[in-house]
């Protein structure tokens, strides 16, 4: 995927297999797909073999998916579709649910959020009528993977923006994938229906069809193509990267003081999320990127509102001098190792002087 | 009052540091990400901390 040696944020550049087909995709892509003419019908077949794709390798019926062109707002179509007009089920999520799902949550008729412990994991409550349950399959900053719904008797929103490899549960309603979570193209979510789901569409619309608006087909047909090649990248890397998350941990643990490592053991292997007491996030991200090492916090110091990691803080874990580094199949032992050595000699130094 | 995170923790690290076993500390501190990281300094660490207010914290030495 080119050079990312010090690249660590969870933002990457578009996989070069993607890259190579999107300039053809939106050569081909300015058709009405639903016309009979030639383009038309050639745009048709590439977007049905680009759903095929996502089905296969996402677990989903074909018939179940939409192409959504803004992401954000499938969040609410996914949740606010599934939960009963004038009934009085709650809609429950995890304390550490991602911002959009707690926005849809706060303008509920009734919510619950659950309290998570330090290592990120919440019990599933039963189920009451007209209850509704949001699942993430796993955390985006910790990695935190969540257990498995099943038990849960009511309809189920899965958030699967974070990582693209899981098995989705045997039971679910709803559910919305990000195309940035395989390095595919930004602008793009795979939003699904259960069949079997009693979801009415919340938004105003005129017709049958799930998503209202358009989406960019070129970017569906490339995203698909990301999809495929990274899911192959990382299956062939899984090895070395669960070695590289150890490495990690070992010198964090060993070689530096003062740490709280939120992500727990069984996490996404590629994300680690870890604090260092008394350090200012800030700082510490400048001094990093200035050594040429791109990494992201969730300390208030660094956010865009001034306010630290809800996830962070739902878990009592330490939300300043907050890094967070995402492992890519091309990062090597070397590049971890000059990573580490200039976080030690960074913290040291900003530890020094406070 | 008016210092944002980490200070408002260093700050009552290096007043902790050299105190003797349940010595009474309080912090004033309106960041608000302050409560939730003096827990996490106080299981780190293993001293004992306390919301008196939103803005008004007690620590007890360890």
């Amino acid at each position: 995927m080119g050079s990312v040696t010090g690249l660590f944020t969870s933002e990457t550049r578009l996989h070069p297999a993607a890259r190579e087909i999107l300039l053809d995709a939106i050569d081909k892509g300015w058709a009405n797909p639903a016309k009979l003419h030639r383009p038309s019908r050639e745009l048709a077949n590439l977007l049905s073999e680009s759903k095929a794709i996502f089905g296969r390798v996402l677990g989903l019926k074909e018939e179940t998916i939409s192409f959504v062109g803004e992401p954000t707002l499938a969040f609410y179509l996914g949740i606010e579709g599934l939960l009963q007009p004038m009934g009085d089920g709650r809609l429950i999520y995890p304390a550490t649910s991602r911002q959009e799902i707690i926005a849809v949550a706060q303008s509920a008729p009734s919510s619950l959020s659950l309290d998570v412990d330090l290592d990120g994991c919440w019990d599933i409550p039963p189920a009451l009528p007209g209850d509704l349950l949001v699942w993430p399959s796993s955390n985006g900053e910790t990695g935190a993977q969540s257990l498995s719904p099943e038990n849960f008797g009511g309809p189920i929103f899965v958030d699967a923006t974070t990582d693209p490899i899981f098995s989705l549960p045997g039971r679910w309603s709803t559910a919305l994938f990000d195309s940035r979570s395989w390095s595919g193209p930004a602008g793009l979510g795979i939003f699904a229906v259960n069949v079997q789901a009693s979801w009415r569409n919340p938004m105003p619309h005129l017709d049958h069809r799930v998503v209202p608006g358009g989406f960019n087909p070129a970017l569906a047909i490339a995203s698909a193509v990301a999809l495929e090649a990274d899911c192959l990248d990382r299956r062939n890397s899984l090895t070395k990267t669960v070695e590289l998350n150890t490495m990690i941990r070992n010198f964090l643990q060993s070689e530096m003081s003062d740490i709280d490592i939120a992500s727990p053991l069984g996490a996404l292997p590629h994300l680690l999320s870890f604090s260092f007491l008394y350090i200012d996030a800030e700082q510490l991200v400048d001094r990093m990127e200035r050594r040429g090492f791109s990494i992201d916090s969730g300390s208030a110091c660094i956010s865009a509102n001034l306010e630290a990691s809800h996830v962070l803080a739902a878990m009592g874990r330490l939300t300043h001098g907050n890094v967070r580094i995402h492992l890519y199949p091309e990062h090597s032992q070397s590049d971890i190792t000059s990573l580490l050595q200039a976080l030690k000699e960074e913290v040291t130094l900003l530890r020094g002087n406070a | 009052m008016g210092k944002l995170c980490p200070l408002p923790i260093i700050d009552i690290a290096l007043a902790v540091k050299d105190a003797l076993p349940g010595t009474l500390f309080h912090l004033e501190s309106d960041d608000p990400a302050t409560w939730a990281d003096l827990q996490a300094w106080g299981r780190m660490t293993g001293h004992h901390v306390r919301m008196i207010e939103s803005t008004t914290f007690e620590i007890i030495a360890q």
